[in-house]
């Protein structure tokens, strides 16, 4: 076992997948706290579907979708990408399931930007556009790096999706949590307990941070 | 809110409880064909669990419990073995099988030796360091020297049919098999069948496992498998009979 391959390749993806869902994550998570307008309602539940469908469910439809024969697959296979048991499929699987748990934290931060200040922006003239740059983003900063760190920590836990798009191979698409099982289920119980001792330590620190920087949780800043 | 006590109570508890059987994933049809025999010669209800063997064999030694155990090689038999769970004189070959390599049915495979070739991405087999069909593949793919060559292409399923699935969706571009399993998947092509001196002999052994708290069920079922009825079902569905040792 490569146990630092494996870590450092897992925290690389995980720091992938948080870059790749994040401009998407505060789009969906600004239009959800201010926007109005029809199927917000249906939007809001389309983005929360990948935190209570089963992740293997999630990774069955990615799949379909991504295989060579799949739709979007077939279409990615004309320009020469492959993303079916490739370092892509692991990073695609990470964010798509760290993305709900991004919009629902960093939503709540921008619901509790108050409004006045946005809107006392937008009478001196500013468009939406710096409003959200120059008011709301910074305002909610603290959220936004709380969200920001709980979709990374998703991101290394993640297995159900991962293990059915991108598979469990050896020195390439072999995550933290995909090699516990694969060590498990192999009889390699040592390697195993190592490798869930180092993502508890990674979990631990995660949620630290999220926590710590999350409003109100009493820590000075 | 009794009700609903009972209702949970009735869910947990099932009705009669049934035989379990934890069977190699390559069984699953043709087990499931047995057992419905198995009911209509007045036989008791049975549930499977099917998975690769291997995962099969860890959950029975951590106490899994399992009635009976079907494995697709030796290797994961001994696992069982060697926990001490295999129920005394229970240890039985119940079928044989052959493996095979599929591909898809356009594919430019011919022999083996076409999977070096730059166009085959990537070949799909179980886990060669325990799933029974991958140790079997890896081991045959090292006695003919074509090992070394091919690692590096080699994506490692949880069991056999995830290999068969992988080149189904496309995702590989070949996959070692048994010759049961590409019978599940007519839309593949079998490229080569593994015959000869050096093929590996591949065996399914059934036990009653030790923990058992129905072992006369049990080993009624494991008798029927050694019978003519299921010897027949297993045929039908492309399984050899088990190996004289």
């Amino acid at each position: 076992m490569n146990l630092w391959q494996i870590t450092s390749f897992t925290l690389m993806a995980a720091l992938a997948a948080t870059l790749l869902m994040l401009p998407f994550g505060l789009l969906l998570a600004w239009v959800l706290a201010r926007g109005q307008f029809r199927g917000r309602v249906l939007l809001d539940t389309l983005v929360s579907l990948p935190l209570v469908m089963p992740p293997v469910a999630t990774g069955l439809l990615l799949l379909m979708l991504f295989a060579p024969r799949g739709p979007i697959g077939a279409l990615l296979a004309r320009v020469g990408i492959e993303v079916v048991f490739t370092r892509k499929a692991v990073v695609l699987a990470m964010a798509i399931m760290a993305l709900p748990l991004f919009v629902r934290t960093a939503r709540a931060g921008f619901e509790q930007v108050e409004r006045r200040y946005e809107a006392v922006a937008a009478t001196l003239g500013a468009p939406p556009w710096r409003v959200f740059l120059t008011v709301s983003l910074p305002l909610a900063a603290p959220s936004l790096i709380a969200a920001t760190v709980l979709g990374f920590a998703r991101s290394i836990g993640e297995f159900g999706a991962t293990i059915v798009i991108a598979g469990s191979i050896p020195g390439s698409t072999r995550t933290l949590a995909v090699a516990i099982y694969s060590f498990a289920e192999t009889g390699n119980d040592r390697a195993a307990v190592v490798l869930v001792a180092v993502s508890a330590a990674i979990a631990f620190a995660a949620l630290w941070i999220s926590t710590a920087l999350a409003p109100g949780s009493g820590v000075r800043r | 809110m009794l009700a609903a006590f009972l209702l949970l109570a009735g869910l947990l508890q099932g009705s009669a409880s049934p035989v379990t059987v934890s069977a190699a994933v390559s069984l699953t049809e043709a087990l499931e064909d047995v057992a419905a025999a198995y009911r209509a010669a007045g036989g008791p209800q049975v549930a499977f669990n099917f998975a690769g063997s291997n995962v099969l064999a860890r959950q029975i030694v951590n106490g899994a419990p399992v009635d009976v155990f079907i494995s697709a090689d030796e290797a994961q038999m001994e696992v069982v073995a060697r926990a001490g769970l295999i129920a005394g004189g229970t240890r039985a070959d119940v079928a044989g099988n052959t493996l095979v390599l599929v591909a898809d049915a356009r594919t430019s495979i011919r022999t083996l030796a076409d999977l070096g070739n730059a166009e085959v991405r990537r070949i799909a087999i179980g886990d060669p360091a325990a799933v029974p069909a991958g140790a079997y593949a890896r081991t045959y793919l090292e006695d003919i020297g074509l090992w070394q060559r091919l690692e590096p292409k080699i994506v490692p399923t949880t069991n056999v049919r995830a290999a068969l699935t992988a080149v189904q969706n496309g995702s590989a571009s070949a996959a070692f098999v048994y010759a049961t399993d590409a019978r599940v998947a007519p839309a593949l092509k079998v490229v080569a069948t593994i015959a000869g001196a050096r093929a590996p002999r591949i065996v399914y052994p059934a036990c009653v496992v030790r923990t058992s708290r129905q072992p006369a069920a049990a080993a009624a079922f494991v008798n029927f498998l050694r019978g003519s009825v299921a010897a027949a079902i297993l045929a039908r569905h492309g399984f050899a009979p088990p190996a004289a040792r």
